[in-house]
């Protein structure tokens, strides 16, 4: 690629990322950090913060509830990845794409599955009332006793995926030969397991590890759906809700983006400059041990096991859906269709399906347009400020939604800068395409330079020299070559947009312009059977999001190690 | 020093819509101590049989044996059957001593003595001063040096090699190959040598296997394959031959004498004995450097013309063409370029053809 055109692209991606990202960021670090009246620099609303108790416990309950998770779904992953990866089982590929199952459920819909499943008058309690287990002194309520340890559980479940797609991708590029070289010279299984392979995939655990851990810290939906109040980020949103100019709020927000950013960085100095197991590609392909007899099933029953648990709030969503009343029993004692009739007839449902689809699309085409743009700059070209374009399209990775919210919020208000994004019946689809675009950049950005990297320039030179320009060798030869990888890449980041809670959450203000996720919100603190049409609601995007997630595999699987 | 015996070893990759038979019943027997080459075209089997007896592989049926011991189904961790892979598989997490010192590790020995056993091991491939490198700072003939190293330290049963010497440029190909065979031998190692490149195994093998199909077409030492192959398909695949089809005429203890399209021609037999009936078709292999160009009237010379020359300096490459078709002859040391056009009279000494089944 010829430097003009690369040092043309590089500049235009830098600067819709500055005025989509980092001018937002930046608006809610300042309001943070200068002076409400005289409008210097201080530290005095960060101090407030810090020395204030109930800020101090939100903190470090969010920290924690970060932490729990990344560890919980790490031992739900790991072992996950590694089976996968070493043996074959039966159904092995079926089943390791149904462990994938908890990504079509946003967490705070199966938030409210679970309760369903764990409250007083839940299954759990009506199973064990059967059983006659129940204490003397009454049903226990589950999720009071363990609301904590419920909120970590329900993430964790949630989020595996995150990480089990980023240790399959990492095994899935290790020579194999690096393997069996240890096995040739006398390492016993799990040996080796420990001196090679973990050390190897080790950058690609701390990558994904680390973006469990920004979810989980910065996380709103799960702890609103468990009234958990004291996290940090349900006192943010608590924080803005009366807009008063209340600097704190935005002072919260700068820590939890102080913290998730340093995470980040962190997990990036540690092993991004390391050369990973995977710098010459592999040769040979892995090819898994046939495990035959009880060993075998006992693989499959693992992950059946898994998937299980994980999908036990997706059955939740879905009896409640068809609940017409699930009060003290095991099962509903009544199936009804009635809510999705309702459903379809609310005002709520159907528009916000539409809305979704809009915003999520928009979303989708402009990450993609961005993200191949920074893609090819950094594969492609030899400037030396691709560096810096690389890790600033990752940045919104370690940026928490609900700060790029914020900062989105701020900004819209009369007489700023992106009210014009506004539309003329208060419509906030150019804000939401744009904010959801900005948010799964790195998804789209990441599998571009994948797919450039494993495709030879030398099949671009040859169409150059076979007189093709620049945009012909792009459109005929480069696209095609890329059309799986991008192709995933898209179909997650779509995903993701239709899920997306904390921009949605902030920034969409009219019920007729509401996506899926706030009018599920809506729905769920709605009376009567608010919480049935929500769960019709959240079935709905199930069945949307598993026929992407299913579209993705089935592209980028092969290369991408998912699905296996 | 070991032993290695492989007996009828079958291997078969499930495929549709039939299973690829990658080994079809190979049997060897190699003698301690012996550095063994297996060669063959790519997809011809050695290296999966090589895999089979690191124990990466399982073979479906048969049996390998460790002197006595049978290790078929023992796992590739307790074989004590180290081996150099062809992309050296050098762990990047690690330095070029913690490559090294792994199997030692592994094995529990005194600390101590892992440092003794690596620093001398990377002395014998002359890397002694390297040990603190990080892999990526090596070059691809150092990085081969510190694979051999990481599997001699550990005084390995049997050695096993898998075409190490193919990501390397050819001048360092050469130097490696003395080297390789030098410490092969300086160990007492019992050694296979996996490669399909035909010089290297003719200049370093004890005796060699050719496969072909996933079966064995020929095992002897390199001039027994060499100079007497078994099958047409050995003769080509080990350096250049003239294939001439003909008819044995009669046939006794020492030879055949075979009629050709072009004149008549005394043949020997190859290594494994076989022999044509009288009157049965054949064909007979002579090689360019076998033909000698006929002083005078020799009656039962081929007969043809030069048709094509390349002048080589120690040697000239002819292309005569005959009643035969045409047939590569090379002269060594020519004392000058032969005229193009001229007709000459091709004879071949009995020792230099040979009889093969057609």
């Amino acid at each position: 690629m010829d430097r003009r055109t690369a040092w043309f692209l590089l500049v235009a991606v830098s600067l819709s990322m500055a005025a989509g990202f980092l001018y937002p960021a930046y608006s809610v670090l300042q309001e943070a950090f200068l002076d409400l009246r005289t409008g210097k620099p201080t530290l005095e609303y960060l101090g407030m913060i810090l020395a204030d108790p109930v800020y101090r416990e939100g903190l470090a309950n969010s920290l924690l509830l970060g932490l729990c998770t990344t560890v919980l779904a790490l031992g739900i992953a790991l072992p996950l990845a590694v089976i996968n990866h070493r043996h074959d089982f039966p159904l092995r590929r079926a089943l390791a794409l149904a462990v994938l199952a908890p990504m079509i459920l946003p967490p705070f819909v199966g938030a409210v599955g679970i309760k369903h499943i764990l409250g007083v008058e839940g299954s759990l309690n009506a199973v064990l009332g059967s059983l006659g287990l129940v204490p003397d002194s009454g049903p226990v309520d589950w999720l009071a006793r363990g609301r904590f340890a419920g909120i970590a559980l329900m993430n964790a479940l949630c989020l595996y995926p995150i990480l089990y797609l980023n240790l399959s991708a990492s095994l899935a590029q290790l020579d194999p030969a690096l393997e069996q070289a240890a096995e040739n010279l006398g390492c016993r299984p799990w040996r080796r397991f420990a001196r090679i392979t973990l050390p190897l995939i080790l950058p690609g655990m701390f990558a994904g590890g680390s973006l469990v851990f920004i979810w989980a810290f910065t996380d709103l939906g799960v702890p609103l759906v468990f009234d958990y109040t004291r996290v940090a980020s349900v006192q943010i949103l608590d924080g803005i809700k009366g807009l008063d100019r209340n600097p704190l709020p935005y002072a919260l927000t700068a820590v939890v983006l102080i913290v998730a950013a340093t995470v980040f960085l962190l997990s990036k100095l540690l092993f991004g400059g390391r050369r990973a197991g995977s710098a010459p590609r592999p040769r040979m392909q892995a090819n898994p041990a046939r495990l035959g007899g009880l060993g075998g099933w006992a693989c499959s029953a693992f992950f059946l096991g898994i998937t299980a648990v994980a999908t036990l709030p997706h059955l939740g969503v879905l009896l409640l859906s068809f609940a017409s009343h699930w009060h003290g029993t095991a099962l509903p004692a009544e199936l009804t269709l009635a809510h999705w009739q309702e459903a379809l007839g609310s005002a709520l449902v159907v528009p916000s399906i539409q809305n979704s689809l809009a915003y999520a699309g928009a979303a989708t085409v402009l990450a993609l347009v961005v993200g191949l743009a920074s893609a090819w700059v950094v594969v492609r070209s030899d400037l030396r400020a691709r560096h810096v374009l690389d890790t600033l399209t990752m940045m919104p990775l370690a940026v928490p939604g609900l700060v790029l919210a914020f900062g989105y919020l701020a900004l819209s208000q009369e007489g700023k800068p992106f009210h014009g994004l506004i539309g003329e019946n208060g419509s906030p689809f150019l804000l939401l395409a744009l904010a959801y675009a900005m948010r799964r950049l790195p998804y789209v950005m990441r599998s571009s330079v994948a797919g450039l990297q494993q495709s030879d320039p030398v099949l671009e030179q040859a169409a150059r020299s076979l007189g093709a320009g620049a945009w012909s060798t792009f459109r005929r030869i480069s696209l095609p070559l890329l059309a799986a990888h991008l192709a995933a890449g898209c179909i997650l980041a779509f995903a993701f947009a239709m899920l997306e809670v904390s921009d949605s959450l902030i920034l969409a203000q009219q019920a007729e312009h509401y996506p899926i996720t706030k009018a599920t919100f809506a729905l769920l603190t709605t009376l009567g059977n608010g919480t049935e049409l929500a769960a019709a609601l959240g079935v709905w995007s199930m069945v949307f999001l598993s026929t992407a997630l299913i579209g993705a595999a089935l592209l980028g699987g092969k290369r991408g190690g998912l699905g296996g | 020093m070991e032993s290695l015996t492989i007996a009828a070893v079958t291997k078969a990759f499930p495929a549709k819509p039939r299973a690829h038979v990658a080994l079809d019943g190979i049997d060897l027997a190699i003698r301690p101590g012996e550095l063994f080459f297996l060669l063959g075209a790519s997809g011809c089997g050695k290296t999966t049989l090589l895999r089979c007896i690191a124990g990466l592989e399982t073979p479906t049926s048969g049996q390998i044996r460790f002197g006595e011991r049978d290790v078929t189904r023992l796992p590739p961790h307790l074989r004590e059957a180290a081996m150099v892979f062809q992309s050296y598989a050098l762990w990047p997490h690690l330095t070029v001593g913690q490559n090294v010192a792994f199997g030692l590790e592994e094995r529990k020995v005194p600390r101590d003595e892992v440092a003794r056993r690596t620093a001398e091991a990377l002395a014998g491939v002359r890397m002694g001063d390297l040990a603190d490198r990080g892999i990526d700072q090596l070059s691809g003939g150092q990085q081969q040096r510190v694979a051999l190293a990481r599997a001699l330290v550990v005084r390995p049963r049997v050695l096993l090699l898998d075409e190490p010497l193919s990501n390397l440029d050819a001048q360092l190909r050469v130097e490696m190959r003395r080297e390789i065979r030098r410490i092969v031998k300086e160990n007492g190692l019992t050694a296979i040598y996996v490669t399909h490149d035909q010089e290297e195994a003719l200049a370093m093998a004890d005796r060699m296997a050719v496969l072909h199909r996933g079966k064995l077409a020929q095992v002897g030492t390199p001039e027994q394959i060499y100079r007497r192959p078994d099958n047409a398909h050995v003769a080509k695949f080990i350096g250049e031959t003239n294939l001439l089809a003909g008819k044995a005429t009669s046939v006794d203890a020492t030879g055949a004498d075979i009629a050709t399209a072009a004149g008549a021609l005394r043949a020997t037999f190859g290594a494994a004995g076989w022999r044509p009936a009288a009157g049965e078709a054949v064909q007979v292999s002579v090689r360019p450097e076998g033909w000698a160009l006929a002083e005078g009237e020799a009656p039962d010379a081929i007969r043809g013309v030069i048709t094509d020359q390349v002048y080589l300096g120690q040697r000239a490459q002819l292309t005569v063409r005959t009643d035969l078709g045409e047939l590569q002859v090379l002269r060594l040391n020519p004392e000058g370029p032969a005229p193009v056009g001229a007709a000459v009279g091709l004879v071949a000494r009995a020792e230099n053809a040979i009889v093969l089944p057609a």
